[in-house]
């Protein structure tokens, strides 16, 4: 349940209807009917269940209908913070999303500009190709990364080897395990970042650019002052897309692979709810950190939707 | 140099004829490369799980003796036909509840303007941003409540209704022509009438984008359906997979063919309606 879509930059209110078009005063109960279904799913499942969540974080609770919950206030908040194990997987956290940025957004931005020339058939056979990963389930990617990098025949180990740079344990050393797993999540969104940059990069008015190239403007200043500001939104949206989801995006590979170790090295925010909640049963705990993540991610987004109001340039 | 009048070369007059060719190799070249990474690892599951016992760490790029006898080692170890039903029960079932939920709320918001309906799209909007693994406590309470712990209406419910569907539909049919609307409104047609005969069919193409890429989520999704499952033959195809990894890890021919199998019906939908479903994750984002 990680997307988001790409009209999210838009500004989200409802489009202002002339005042005419309003019903005043009459209360229909018809649009309430149209709407019950959604807006009930919506409370039962996502809004009382995350009041819930800020209930139980203020609660000991393990988990077992019969077993009483205690109140205990902001402990669970305070030994959060006070735990090693919190602050690791905040680092672990921020790192997946750095690690993310040259395969979600610098690598497809640059590679789109550099094949935007590309046409026909081979554009038609290229993309087809790199979309797939975007559509492989993340238990069959996972799965799929641990056969090519498995430590003893793994196709990338016995690669390596004959390279003669040795074994390297992609999954099981702590150096090399976080990177593994952002790189298998990397795969996902490259193809899929670069087909987002080639056609917003396709949609900039041509006339643009043969304007700058008759005033004498270098292919790099072409880029720079004119492709770069025009791909602003995308550049935009997709950095707050790996900002907000990526750590979320993830959680698969890391349930599957590694289950947060070796040592803890893969274990991120989202992983960490989870081992909270459903491996060690605190409920208290796995709320508290949840509400920690949500009001961080919460103002990251926030953050994000000011920036590209401020700073994405349309093409009006 | 010579004189060269197509208009091609012409733009690109620092260059020179020499120069562009280049280019378009290396244009060519960074492709290529994208596009092996991209599909290589599924080429490499699909020639694994064709590979007999004994060539499994074989690095041919095609098994000598091709055989389909990790296929059938699935088929009998794991109920994966069974999974394969209800996966494609559980995503026929979200999609299409998806779009009849989108659907009403949207309508709902487009032909009626309330007072709340700035608060109500907000609302929807904003459920997007809540991480499922925020509620993901007091949601596996509520479905343990309600009995739905190992059943597939446990894993369809919670996703019959979606930010995402509900807001692109919206904004699908808010450049649908109000005068239509109102035209029918006048001739006396009922509000439900309207939404079937006159604005349903003009929206063939979002909802074929949203059920393709409903279908293809609910298919890929993994995380309630591992708070949810207890049982293999209860489950989806990601639980079957997960656990016949974590049992037979390291039997690659068998997993390999598993995973082929669990991706099987995706990548058939995804040759039939390639352009489709191209399109519709671009228009519409991520899943």
């Amino acid at each position: 349940m990680t997307d988001i879509q790409a009209d999210l930059t838009r500004p989200l209110a409802v489009a202002r209807v002339p005042a005419a078009a309003r019903q005043r005063g009459t209360f229909t109960v018809q649009p309430w009917l149209y709407l019950a279904p959604a807006l009930c799913l919506l409370m039962m499942w996502t809004y009382v269940p995350l009041v819930e969540a800020f209930q139980l974080s203020f609660y000991q609770w393990n988990m077992l209908p019969t077993a009483p919950q205690r109140y205990v206030g902001l402990t669970n908040y305070q030994r959060l913070f006070a735990l090693p194990e919190m602050r690791a997987a905040l680092w672990n956290t921020l790192f997946y999303i750095l690690g993310l940025f040259p395969m979600s957004v610098i690598i497809p931005l640059f590679v789109a500009i550099w094949t935007q020339d590309l046409e026909g058939r081979a554009r038609t056979i290229y993309r087809a190709l790199i979309f797939v990963p975007m559509i492989v389930a993340p238990v069959v990617a996972a799965i799929l990364w641990r056969w090519l990098l498995n430590e003893d025949q793994g196709l990338i180990t016995l690669g390596l080897e004959t390279v003669g740079l040795g074994r390297i344990g992609f999954l099981t050393d702590p150096t090399y395990a976080l990177a593994t797993l952002t790189w298998i999540t990397g795969w996902k969104l490259i193809g899929f970042s670069t087909l987002l940059f080639s056609a917003a990069n396709a949609g900039i008015n041509p006339s643009y650019i043969e304007a700058a190239r008759i005033d004498g403007a270098s292919r790099w200043g072409i880029i720079r002052d004119i492709r770069l500001p025009l791909l602003s939104p995308t550049i935009l949206l997709l950095s707050m897309m790996t900002i907000l989801f990526g750590a979320q995006w993830s959680f698969a590979y890391i349930n599957v692979l590694t289950n947060g170790g070796p040592l803890k090295s893969t274990t991120n925010i989202f992983y960490l709810l989870w081992e909270y909640g459903f491996q060690t049963m605190s409920a208290g705990w796995s709320s508290a950190a949840g509400m920690i993540a949500f009001a961080g991610f919460a103002v990251i987004a926030a953050g994000c939707m000011w920036l590209t109001k401020r700073f994405a340039v349309y093409d009006n | 140099m010579t004189i060269d009048a197509s208009p091609d070369s012409a733009s690109h007059a620092s260059h020179g004829p020499k120069a562009g060719h280049a280019r378009r190799v290396a244009v060519h070249a960074v492709m290529i490369v994208l596009s092996f990474l991209s599909i290589f690892p599924i080429y490499w599951m699909i020639v694994t799980s064709l590979r007999p016992e004994n060539e499994i760490f074989s690095t041919s790029l095609w098994p000598s003796n091709p055989s389909l006898e990790n296929y059938v080692f699935v088929l009998t170890r794991i109920p994966m036909i069974g999974m394969l039903i209800n996966t494609t029960i559980v995503s026929a079932a979200t999609a299409l509840l998806q779009v009849v939920t989108g659907l009403f709320a949207a309508y709902a918001l487009v032909r009626w303007r309330m007072r709340l309906s700035g608060i109500i799209h907000g609302l929807i909007a904003l459920s997007w941003l809540v991480p499922f693994q925020v509620t993901m406590i007091p949601n596996y309470v509520l479905a343990s409540r309600l009995g739905l712990l190992d059943t597939l209406t446990g894993l369809i419910v919670p996703n019959a209704a979606h930010a995402f569907a509900i807001l692109l539909l919206y904004n699908a049919m808010r450049s649908f022509p109000t005068e239509i609307l109102e035209a029918a409104r006048i001739d006396g047609a009922r509000s439900w009438k309207i939404l079937w005969q006159i604005v349903v069919p003009n929206m063939g193409a979002p909802i074929a984008s949203l059920s393709i890429i409903a279908f293809i989520s609910a298919w890929n999704e993994y995380f309630w359906p591992l708070l949810l499952s207890r049982k293999p033959e209860n489950s989806v195809v990601q639980i079957g997979l997960q656990m016949f990894m974590t049992q037979e890890g390291n039997l690659w021919g068998p997993l390999m063919a598993a995973s082929a199998l669990a991706s099987l019906p995706i990548l058939i939908i995804y040759l039939v309606l390639q352009r489709h479903v191209i399109e519709s994750f671009m228009k519409s984002g991520i899943r």
